[in-house]
């Protein structure tokens, strides 16, 4: 279980600025969701913490900086799924998921049996062990996505970094992606921070949510208190209203105005 | 099939291991001249330490055999290895099927080298204790990739390779236009010049072989001991860099080592083309894509294909010589077409 | 974090294996030195074995010679070392004995086991820029190399240190008397010239010359004729001109030395467009001469000096 500190965390493209100072403490084994508009920042801020590009401000994971770290042992700390992750279509399953062992195979060394064991623990435990010397190329979107986590899972880094990890999947594939992540965060005390479109799904899933809006984080909290339909409209630009079920999920509905 | 699984006990070496003794056994027998080609198992058994056996051969041929078609069959070994690890290793780092060191400009670079040394006359460089052509080509070489860095350092070539491999693109240009320049002014040398420029190994010498054993060995250490973080590359620079492997330090000494080694073996056997497009292609096709497999076979392989290669240079326009550069050429275009036909394949 | 354990991998010691059974029979390639084979093929008298092609040398005590330069080819029967040559290149076709011995090795992409199997003593390259000659000493066969000579009496140490070489040292100095003797008649009968005439000297059709600083220009000299290319001030002996530059020159005369290899004629240098203007041309000044001599720095040249001595005499004046 493993503290995420960001304070001040800033990144910038040249002159513009994408990400205004950021400060946050994702506690051991929550699930911090950023939600926001296209080009909000949330894809800049997980970079950040990910090693890809260079920002100001300290982040810090158990208390300790990250940035003093090597490579290796930040990739042991940190796992980074991203977006559109690049699956090479004559990879073999396994070997894909053998690659999250990197953190800890010697730069000229190869991976041992416990490496082997261990990915092939992971697979059955995503229920993928049948796809193992599959092609990458020969895989549906659903079991891609599950791949992606595996490899994820396989570096055992107690926080994970999902940036968008439902966009391209269907509803029944979604669910069963969200609950596998929310599942073996509970096993293992992951700490989660993912960057999400779907609101619904954001509140449904995470622990906290943070809104940003060109690169300001303008809200912070739990689901309920996040999402206003007022909030929605000031920063999506959407008509929406928000409704709250007995169980006390916030969902998001879209609204068309009357009479057009 | 997965390259790493180790319930499987892989036997693509072994069985690439036999193919280059065939190769190097055959290329050993056939030739102009030399011992018939019955005899030539049992003169290389004769060398072996405590075999002693009569070939039969004859001294003239047997001289023929071990002072002519050997060095140059070790030298095609050694440099079809070289070239094709080299290429292998490159297209690992740009992630790209169809790049080779030539691409940063080392053909051009060594080229330029050796237009200047053979322009420059003999008459001028006679005098110098060592032969200056092999230098040149190995230094123009050398600072021609340099150049390339430089130029794409510059341009922000350390996070797009992209970048990087226009500025090679730019380098040869610029090398390829001054050779020609020094050419068209001196045209009494370009036979000479192209003579070397297509690549030959019909004037292998075992010095040749001592010449550049050392800096291949040095490079395919290296190259190969890198096969798996190849394979780590293979999921892109972004990905590999947050899976902790270090994207930039990997891809320097990549083509530090791979220029190095293919800069040695053009210096003493000209441009040799294709061989680091053509074999990797080849056994990616039958090993599969993984660096760790693709590498070590890539050794095996090419240096069998290369010896294979040289055959018909030295038979089949008996008694004169068709440089290799020209065999390989001719090998390259099928080879192009093939893959043009399997991406339509592919696509299908 | 979770500390993981290495533990050496066995399978691994199998790939090393089969990687070095290809390197221990480099190792037994090369253990084959050039140590071992110190020049015994040319000490021993074997008895030749296997085909090679033709190769006859009715003398056994004789040194064998073989030719990979057509103009020094011409040197060797012309200095009496025709009978110890065993084989020449496929260029090399003059003098008509030639036939007898002539192959079709390449002269400039020879096959260095072919030549090794005619079992030469000596094996006379023109111009080595293939590095035979050091293959050939790795097989204990001596070879005799030169740079294209670029005045008169170079060719002629050549001449000389060729018949040193081979054993003919009177006949090279006989052959260097004779030329330097026929060069003064041919010259001394030549018509002299109040201004010097000017000469162009086509090697193609696309304007590649000679400068006097080669052999043939060296010829042309013998007679005070003035290489228009000289002009040029190139570094290069075989500069090409531009056409603006040929006509601001306007030589007097034109020796063509491409009739053979490329079919021109006087008519065909006529026809070319602008070409007519030239003085050369339309006094009728543009004689064809023969490729082969022009590029031999051989005995031939006298030849050729005779050539341009019947060429100057023909001027109507």
């Amino acid at each position: 279980m493993t503290s995420l500190s960001l304070r001040g965390v800033t990144v910038s493209y040249g002159r513009a600025r994408a990400l205004e100072p950021f400060t946050d403490t994702v506690r051991p084994g929550e699930w911090l969701c950023l939600i926001g508009p296209n080009g909000a920042g949330k894809s800049s801020l997980l970079r950040a913490i990910a090693g890809l590009v260079p920002h100001d401000g300290e982040i810090l994971v158990d208390g300790a900086p990250l940035s003093l770290r090597t490579s290796r042992r930040r990739a042991a700390l940190v796992a980074h799924v991203p977006q559109a992750p690049s699956l090479p279509d004559d990879m073999s399953a396994f070997d894909y998921v053998l690659l999250g062992r990197n953190p800890y195979v010697g730069y000229f060394g190869s991976e041992t049996k416990h490496d082997r064991d261990m990915v092939r623990g992971v697979l059955e435990r995503l229920d993928l062990q049948s796809f193992a010397g599959r092609h990458l190329g020969t895989l549906s979107g659903g079991e891609r996505q599950r791949i992606v986590i595996a490899r994820a899972l396989a570096q055992e880094a107690p926080i994970m970094l999902l940036d968008e990890p439902t966009s391209a999947l269907d509803i029944g594939h979604q669910q069963q992606a969200l609950e596998l992540v929310d599942s073996l965060r509970r096993e293992h005390g992951f700490t989660v921070v993912s960057a999400m479109h779907d609101l619904t799904l954001a509140g449904l899933y995470s622990d906290r949510l943070a809104l940003l809006h060109q690169g300001h984080c303008v809200a912070s909290g739990e689901a309920s208190a996040v999402l206003r339909a007022e909030t929605l409209t000031e920063f999506y630009g959407v008509s929406v209203s928000v409704h709250h079920e007995p169980d006390g999920t916030v969902v998001v509905i879209p609204r068309r105005s009357p009479g057009v | 099939m997965s390259a790493a699984q180790d319930d499987r006990r892989s036997w693509w070496l072994p069985a690439a291991s036999v193919v280059l003794a065939a190769a190097f056994l055959f290329g050993a027998m056939i030739g102009p001249a030399g011992p018939a080609w019955w005899r030539v198992p049992l003169e290389l058994l004769d060398r072996l330490p405590f075999v002693s056996i009569e070939s039969g051969a004859s001294v003239v041929q047997s001289e023929v055999l071990w002072q002519i078609r050997m060095p140059r069959v070790v030298l095609a070994a050694i440099v079809g290895a070289m070239l094709s690890l080299a290429g292998a290793s490159y297209q690992g780092v740009f992630r790209n099927p169809l790049v080779d060191p030539y691409l940063l400009g080392v053909a051009a670079g060594a080229g330029l080298g050796a237009t200047v040394v053979i322009v420059a006359g003999r008459s001028t460089t006679d005098s110098w204790p060592i032969d200056p052509l092999p230098l040149a080509a190995f230094v123009g070489g050398l600072v021609a990739v340099l150049l390339t860095y430089t130029v794409g350092a510059a341009f922000g070539a350390a996070r797009a390779s992209a970048t990087l491999v226009l500025a090679g693109v730019a380098v040869t240009s610029l090398a390829t236009a001054v050779q020609t320049f020094l050419l068209q002014r001196n045209t009494d040398v370009v036979r000479q010049v192209y003579s070397w420029i297509l690549g030959r190994l019909s004037s292998a010498t075992w010095h040749d072989v001592r010449l550049v054993l050392p800096y291949v060995l040095v490079s395919s250490a290296v190259l190969v001991a890198h096969r798996r973080l190849l394979d780590v590359l293979r999921v892109g620079e972004d990905e590999a860099s947050t899976l902790g492997a270090r994207v930039d330090r990997i891809r320097i000494t990549v083509v530090v080592a791979a220029t190095l080694g293919t800069s040695a073996v053009v210096s003493v056997s000209g441009l040799i083309g294709f061989v680091g497009i053509v074999v990797p292609h080849l056994v990616r096709l039958l090993a599969g894509a993984s660096y760790r497999r693709l590498l070590p076979l890539t050794v095996l392989l090419g240096a069998a294909f290369l010896i294979v290669a040289d055959v018909p240079g030295r038979m089949l326009t008996n008694p004169s010589e068709t440089p290799i550069g020209v065999v390989t050429a001719f090998l390259g275009a099928p080879f192009f077409i093939l893959v043009l036909r399997s991406r339509q394949a592919a696509a299908r | 974090m979770k500390v993981n354990q290495k533990t050496r991998r066995t399978s691994s010691k199998r790939r090393w294996v089969s990687m070095l059974l290809p390197l221990a029979a480099l190792a037994v390639a090369c253990g084959s030195d050039d140590g071992d084979a110190d020049g015994s093929a040319a000490t021993e008298a074997p008895a030749v074995t296997g085909g090679g092609a033709g190769g006859e040398s009715e003398d056994a005590g004789g040194l064998r010679i073989m030719s990979l330069s057509p103009a020094h080819t011409e040197v060797l029967w012309a200095i009496g070392a025709g009978d110890d040559v065993v084989a020449v290149d496929s260029l090399s076709t003059f003098p008509a004995e030639t036939a007898e011995v002539v192959t079709e090795i390449s002269a400039y992409e020879p096959s260095v086991e072919v030549i090794a199997e005619f079992e030469p003593d000596v094996v006379v390259i023109g111009d080595d820029f293939l590095g035979l000659a050091e293959q050939l000493t790795a097989v204990g066969i001596d070879s005799w190399t030169s740079e294209p000579p670029t005045t008169l009496d170079e060719v002629y140490e050549q001449i000389l240190d060729l018949g040193i070489a081979v054993g003919r040292a009177e006949g090279a100095r006989e052959l260097v008397e004779d030329m330097s003797s026929e060069f003064t008649a041919i010259v001394a009968e030549a018509p002299v010239f109040d201004e010097p005439l000017t000469y162009f000297h086509e090697l193609d059709d696309t304007l590649y010359t000679v400068t006097s600083e080669t052999f043939i220009g060296a010829v042309y000299e013998l007679f005070g004729l003035r290489n228009i290319a000289d002009a040029t001030e190139s570094d290069t002996a075989y500069p090409q001109l531009s056409a603006e530059f040929m006509v601001s020159q306007d030589p007097d005369l034109i020796f063509l030395a491409d009739t053979k290899c490329c079919g021109v004629t006087a008519e065909s240098v006529a026809a070319r467009p602008g070409w007519a203007a030239l003085t050369a041309v339309s006094s009728g000044n543009v004689f064809a001469m023969d490729d082969d001599i022009a590029s031999r720095p051989g005995p031939r040249l006298v030849d050729y000096a005779r050539a341009v001595a019947e060429a100057l005499a023909s001027l109507e004046d």
